[in-house]
């Protein structure tokens, strides 16, 4: 090894032990900053997805078109091109007239935000949203839909922010159990196989007695998370040795999520 | 040096590209990563200097991205992925004579393993702080899913990285004249 070559490690090393060292305040303002910096790749290439997505659906209807009959197949084509753009928009006004009637009716102060990306690594299970510091939005607020509870923010940048979701082991929720006196902690599975995810709810008692459908809400305790939002539905319970333990299937359809609202406060 | 920037800006490009590439379903949802596969034949084609900058950068980026905070409680300390791309960087700059024989076969097979690597030792980190050490086929299926897919795409990344680097003539290329990479 030559004197450069240990020069460089030794640099290496200083600024390895440098970084090493910062606390969860100075990683946070890294990871802001990083996100800041990737913020205008993000919103681009979350759009551009989006285009490429509806491409891919319209050639899919155009391969079709090919069996229909010759004669009518140029009009026929200029028409299902026509109807399937008016779908697009017919279900987005749909999706936004919904979320707007959930933020008129909903009693908490609620922020609109739109999923740029998601699950970029994996043990992590994290979206980011388009809202960000500039928007009222910071660290441990709620993500919610109308459906129920998303999850929380964790790193927040000026436009952007990180959700945790609520399907991440990371994400301990206190949940009290619909028409019960039954209350415990729900957190997500380390490691998904399936495209849905499941959820916990730890601590039970073991005379639970759980029944599948039954639903479980976030109890308010802790301070994170307000009280009755909708977690998920009980999907089993089995007692353990110290324990009761119900799987849930979480109210929101977390790979589908297209706009979800974070929770500033109450009105 | 310009071959050296122009893979810092791949690696961030693609860092980016890996928030919209969707994870594969049938492979108990393994994830695509390319960063490392760049960072990997930037460790067999650059000197070690430069090497260690190369794992800086990407390490940093990696962690700054993904690495969660949680009230005042760090999951994986900023700088951990630094380091074991800098080690795994290491290993791949010691197969750099074999490299510029042209033997690339074996570097895409260490490559995916580095890859598996990283996503083996991010687990183990995560365990050691959450507790309860468990090795299902979906946790091995997570872990060597991105090295076997690194093995698979690391042909055409390397082969387009090759292109880059004669392109700007990059003086790595196969040479009678062994100063040139030693």
């Amino acid at each position: 090894m030559n004197r450069t070559s240990i020069i460089a490690l030794l640099i290496f090393g200083a600024l390895l032990g440098y970084i090493l060292s910062f606390g969860p305040d100075t990683t946070r303002k890294f990871q802001a900053g990083a996100y800041r910096l990737i913020a205008p790749f993000l919103t681009k290439g979350s759009g551009l997805q989006k285009q490429i997505t509806s491409v891919r659906t319209g050639l899919k209807s155009l391969e079709e078109l090919e069996k229909d009959n010759s004669s009518l197949q140029v009009e026929n084509r200029e028409l299902k091109a026509t109807n399937k753009a008016l779908r697009d928009v017919e279900h987005e006004v749909n999706r936004l007239r919904h979320a707007l009637n959930y933020r008129e009716r909903s009693v908490f102060k609620l922020v609109p935000a739109e999923i740029l990306t998601r699950d970029s690594s994996t043990w992590w299970r994290t979206v980011t949203i388009n809202r960000g510091k500039e928007d009222g939005v910071e660290g441990d607020m709620p993500v919610v839909t109308d459906e129920g509870l998303v999850g929380k923010t964790t790193t927040v940048s000026n436009n952007i922010s990180v959700v945790l979701l609520v399907s991440d082991e990371n994400c301990r929720v206190a949940a009290a159990v619909e028409g019960t006196r039954e209350q415990g902690i729900v957190s997500g599975e380390r490691v998904i196989g399936g495209l849905t995810p499941l959820l916990n709810l730890n601590f039970l008692s073991k005379q639970a007695n759980l029944q599948p459908g039954q639903k479980a809400v976030t109890s308010g305790v802790g301070g994170v998370f307000p009280a009755s939002l909708l977690i998920g539905t009980v999907k089993s319970f089995r007692v353990r040795e110290l324990d009761g333990q119900a799987q849930l299937n979480p109210a929101v359809d977390l790979s589908q999520l297209e706009d979800v609202f974070v929770v500033t406060g109450r009105k | 040096m310009i071959f050296f920037v122009i893979l810092l800006v791949l690696i961030f490009f693609a860092q980016v590209a890996e928030f919209f590439i969707p994870s594969i379903p049938w492979m108990f949802n393994a994830h695509v990563y390319i960063v490392p596969v760049i960072v990997f034949f930037g460790a067999t084609v650059l000197p070690f200097p430069l090497m260690l900058a190369l794992a800086f950068c990407a390490g940093f980026l990696l962690d700054a991205l993904t690495v969660q905070v949680l009230g005042s409680r760090v999951e994986i300390s900023l700088g951990s992925s630094i380091l074991l791309y800098a080690v795994l960087a290491g290993i791949m700059h010691g197969l750099r004579p074999l490299f510029i024989r042209g033997r690339w076969e074996i570097h895409c097979i260490v490559c995916g393993l580095c890859t598996s690597a990283i996503v083996l030792a991010q687990y183990l980190m995560i365990t050691f702080r959450r507790g309860f050490v468990f090795f299902t086929p979906e946790v091995w299926w997570q872990i060597g899913g991105p090295g076997l897919i690194a093995v698979l795409i690391s042909p055409v990344v390397f082969w387009i990285l090759h292109w880059i680097a004669r392109a700007t003539a990059y003086p790595y290329l196969p040479t009678s004249n062994r100063d040139d990479y030693e």
